[in-house]
């Protein structure tokens, strides 16, 4: 029952060849809900809508058991170094 | 009335918030063609089996996609929810209702709890697998982070701006 992290990570992984990703799993156990923050190439050019449906459509068997996922952050590798030096500048952010 | 609740959920699930001020009835404006029957009560419990309202006769998931596709098209802002706008039961759904309650527009809702056909419905409609799930002007928008995005980098406030019947009080 449920879906562990590892297993969001290896799908995601492996599908879209994240060069960051972070899966938080929220659902306190049961593997239901999680927070994802993850950064890949095939991004690139895509209105977020499109990035998550990529992201969805990744984990389509994961899905049917998860309840809620909450797409925090999909970047583009050049999006998320921009970030990071944006956070570096201002620490207190 | 298990079967009741099923044939009319549909119906009786829609809900318009009523600080918006302009009272949009979507309940009178049509009937999917399978609940074509359905007179002025369509929930009346004390109604003969033989003249209640059926949609075994076409195939039930047609007839909501129908019920999909008028929603979006006739109402400006259409969510799709776990609960109704005032009382959302489910985090996410709460977060997308609070977003949009901010900009003073009709919102126009279905609470996919009550009906799992048309939850069914819903998501093969716009290929996405979870709730709440937002209709801005017939496009699809997305979930709550996609709403919530858009709230923050000042799209919705675009999209939203032409709305007619969101009078600024505040």
């Amino acid at each position: 029952m449920g879906v562990t992290k590892e297993q969001v990570e290896s799908s995601l992984t492996s599908n879209l060849k994240p060069s960051h990703l972070e899966v938080i799993d929220t659902s306190g156990g049961c593997g239901a809900s999680f927070v994802i923050e993850i950064v890949s190439e095939q991004f690139e050019g895509k209105r977020l809508l499109e990035r998550h449906r990529i992201v969805n459509a990744a984990l389509e068997e994961e899905m049917k058991q998860i309840h809620a996922l909450s797409i925090k952050k999909a970047l583009t590798p050049e999006q998320w170094k921009q970030q990071q030096e944006a956070e570096k500048s201002k620490p207190d952010a | 009335m298990a079967r009741l609740l099923s044939s009319n959920a549909v119906l009786k699930a829609i809900a318009t918030v009523p600080a918006a001020l302009s009272s949009r009835n979507v309940i009178g404006s049509f009937y999917p063609s399978g609940l074509k029957y359905s007179t002025s009560v369509p929930g009346d419990p004390d109604t003969h089996e033989d003249f209640r309202p059926t949609n075994k006769v076409q195939g039930s998931d047609v007839s909501l996609k129908d019920v999909v596709e008028q929603d979006v098209k006739e109402n400006p802002v259409m969510i799709y929810m776990k609960g109704v706008p005032d009382f959302p039961q489910c985090g996410f759904s709460s977060l997308a209702v609070r977003v949009l309650k901010h900009y003073n527009v009709p919102l126009s809702a279905r609470n996919i709890l009550e009906d799992p056909e048309l939850k069914s419905a819903v998501k093969a409609f716009s290929h996405w697998p979870t709730f709440p799930q937002i209709f801005i002007k017939g496009e699809f928008i997305g979930g709550s982070d996609l709403i919530l995005n858009m709230h923050q980098n000042g799209e919705l406030k675009e999209k939203l701006k032409d709305i007619v019947g969101s009078p600024k009080l505040e």
